[in-house]
């Protein structure tokens, strides 16, 4: 797969990720990866953040429609 | 996870909420039928106004303050809000003693602080007709049945957190729904037995604040209210265990 964004551009890039969202395939420049956080219990505990995070690959526009304010 | 100091700081302001909002309600209906006659002795004017559905307002007032602070504050502290939960959780192994113990000062105090904030809101009719809701066997009752009562609703009580919270298959988002309808039905039933505290905290508050403004003194009480939903929480946490744990 080519990355969607750099195809866009008139580039030819071999994709290393995929939008977990869209999925449009993203080279290394184009994809956007972040940690999530974890949490374990709840109700009637409290809840706990893990150590452990979840990564998440996004692309620019996913990234930026989903993004906390 | 928040500090236990915040974590307590949400146990106190859950009992005050919902010792304010639920033994207010009890408080509120004596107000309201103060000096009517009432057909039996048994009736002590909860009741007067719609029957079993003057108990049923109560209990509703109670569990929708509990499903309120379960959404609320479910996440932070956990929500307990009643000592017989902490203890029977802490006796399972589920949560720890110093938490534990914290827990159950923050209810204790909190439930205080909801009587007294409730007395300072109406007035000391709240006190003196009211009796802020406080809990003691209805007449013809004895202690022993007013125990079994408490010990049974408690029963039911933490046998629904345990299989719509504790259980890890529970069905999640449902949890602060279903106890807090719980806690009206029990309320319902055994109101008019031993005034359904199914809570020691909930009972300790109006107790306190009625000896500190001069309500009727329930202290030679008190230990029904101790004993039975501790004893009745901790017979569910163990038995919903034994009964679901495949042979
Ligand atoms: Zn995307
Ligand atoms: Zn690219």
């Amino acid at each position: 797969m080519k990355c969607y964004i750099c195809a866009e551009q008139g580039k030819d890039t071999d994709a290393v990720a995929i939008c977990i969202v869209c999925g449009m395939g993203l080279c290394m420049n184009h994809a956007i990866r972040e940690e999530e956080e974890l949490w374990e219990g709840g109700y009637p505990f409290p809840s706990k953040k893990v150590s452990k995070t979840l990564p998440r690959i996004l692309c620019p526009a996913c990234y930026e429609a989903i993004k906390k304010e | 996870m928040v500090s236990l100091l915040k974590r307590s700081a949400a146990e106190f302001i859950g009992t005050m909420l919902l010792v304010f909002f639920g033994a207010g309600a009890a408080a509120m209906t004596l107000m309201l039928v103060e000096g009517e006659e009432t057909p039996n002795t048994f009736n002590i004017g909860i009741g007067l106004l719609g029957g079993l559905g003057d108990w049923l307002a109560i209990g509703l007032a109670f569990g929708i303050t509990v499903m309120a602070v379960i959404y609320t504050f479910g996440r932070v502290s956990g929500a307990h809000i009643n000592p017989a939960v902490s203890v029977a959780l802490w006796a399972k192994g589920l949560f720890p003693s110093t938490d534990m113990v914290a827990y159950v000062v923050a209810q204790l105090f909190g439930a205080l602080a909801g009587s007294l904030a409730f007395a300072f809101s109406v007035g000391p009719e709240a006190v003196l007709v009211g009796g802020l809701g406080a809990t003691a066997p209805f007449t013809g009752i004895t202690v022993w049945e007013a125990l079994l009562a408490e010990i049974i609703g408690t029963f039911l009580l933490m046998l629904v957190i345990m299989g719509a919270a504790v259980d890890e298959k529970a069905t999640p988002g449902f949890a602060g729904i279903a106890i807090g309808l719980t806690v009206a039905g029990i309320i319902t039933t055994i109101g008019n037995i031993s005034g359904a505290s199914i809570n020691p905290a909930r009972s300790f508050g109006p107790m306190i604040a009625d000896l500190v403004l001069g309500g009727p003194n329930v202290v030679g009480v008190y230990w029904i209210y101790i004993v039975g939903p501790i004893a009745g929480a901790m017979i569910a946490a163990f038995l919903y265990s034994w009964i679901v744990k495949e042979d």
